[in-house]
């Protein structure tokens, strides 16, 4: 099994406070996990993916300061990966993404939808934390259930579980509010 | 190069971040371009010459409070458009207090001059050139942020470059304080809140080109 989101925040923590070891330690976990991400959502033979993951890396390393330590790892390191891919996208053409990159910035909501977002994050903050957490990491950050209860360190029997209740209370609250 | 050597590359220099690290580099860019702001308007245009004598007086500190509470509350919306994960936005009504404060004391000034005064009082001696001189001051300290962001990590780039260009205008508005007479709160609200605006929407038509990394 991967890293956890535990594991992962912790060397992230470690490697802010200058442990270069944990640093060093934290970038060679992320490696398969920015492989998959990226393999998983853009078409482009190995290297260019390797080229992705690669400025990720020197992203996530030039930028760390910018990670908030008291809130989610994996939310920061995907919003990082995505900001890369489409930017890779929009540079060069030889690596395209498997859906259209229009029907990418809408999902991502690049930079118009944060009034829906806010709509969303209202909601999710009602529901039971890893309900909200579970939903969040499936229909927003675009993980695969697989991805996500690697990263949350559940089984994925339990990611989909949260997510269908936690979506049923949604649904249930929004039709209420409606009715 | 391959990744594990890049891994090696880059875990060879680790240094110790402080937690706050991103409004620290954001004030540092700040303060710097501030001082060449400052610089060039004492040099160009003069400190006002009863400097002294206005620091005790309302209209000069109702003008800085205006700036500079809106270049707070600018520099609070900067500082989380430069982490990568902001869905959403903390302290955007906070703007809106300063600028309602000021309209009412704008409201209150007019009620008490005479209806023939208020177009001088609107214009003042230079609303012409107010606006313009907010925005020349505000590029020192906006090329300032974009060095700041240069290790930050904005993904929502025009909406980060509105941000940053809105702190900017707030802080050169500040800076011209130093120098301009004007008195009365409707010029401050006017002419003060157009640069600073000019300098939002500049941002955020160069934040998409300049802030990209």
């Amino acid at each position: 099994m991967r890293a956890s989101e535990e594991q992962l925040r912790e060397l992230m923590i470690a490697g802010l406070d200058g442990n270069a070891d944990d640093h060093a330690a934290l970038l060679r976990l992320l490696v398969p996990m920015l492989r998959g991400f990226y393999r998983r959502r853009a078409s482009g033979d190995g290297d260019d993916i390797e080229d992705l993951v690669q400025d990720t890396l020197i992203a996530v390393h030039t930028r760390r300061s910018t990670y908030d330590r008291d809130r989610p790892f994996s939310a920061w390191l995907f919003a990082i990966a995505r900001y890369k891919m489409i930017d890779h996208f929009r540079r060069n053409r030889r690596i395209q993404p498997i859906e259209g990159l229009e029907e990418i910035l809408i999902a991502e909501g690049f930079e118009d939808a944060s009034s829906a977002r806010m709509d969303v994050d209202d909601l999710l903050d009602t529901l039971p934390p890893k309900q909200a957490r579970m939903i969040r990491a499936t229909r927003i950050e675009g993980l695969s259930v697989a991805e996500a209860a690697e990263i949350h360190g559940l089984g994925e029997s339990d990611v989909k579980v949260s997510v269908h209740r936690g979506l049923k209370t949604l649904i249930a609250r929004i039709q209420g509010g409606r009715a | 190069m391959n990744t594990d050597d890049l891994i090696v590359k880059l875990a060879s220099d680790v240094p110790p971040v402080k937690r706050s690290a991103v409004s620290r580099r954001l004030g540092l860019g700040i303060a710097a371009g501030a001082a060449v702001s400052a610089g060039y308007a004492l040099l160009m245009w003069g400190a006002r010459p009863d400097l002294d004598v206005a620091m005790h007086s309302f209209s000069f500190w109702m003008k800085w409070a205006y700036t500079i509470s809106l270049a707070f509350g600018a520099l609070a919306l900067t500082v989380q458009l430069a982490r990568p994960e902001t869905h959403r936005l903390r302290w955007l009504w906070l703007l809106a207090i300063p600028v309602l404060l000021l309209a009412s004391v704008g409201v209150f000034e007019l009620l008490r001059t005479p209806q023939t005064q208020w177009l001088a009082m609107w214009l003042g001696h230079s609303w012409k050139t107010c606006p313009w001189r907010v925005l020349t001051l505000a590029m020192p300290i906006f090329i300032g942020l974009l060095w700041s962001f240069r290790r930050l990590a904005p993904t929502r780039l025009r909406l980060a470059g509105a941000a940053a260009g809105l702190a900017a205008g707030a802080f050169a508005a500040t800076v011209y304080c130093l120098h301009c007479p004007e008195a009365s709160a409707i010029f401050v609200l006017t002419w003060y809140s157009l640069g600073i605006l000019l300098a939002a929407s500049f941002g955020a038509l160069v934040g998409p080109r300049l802030l990209r990394w």
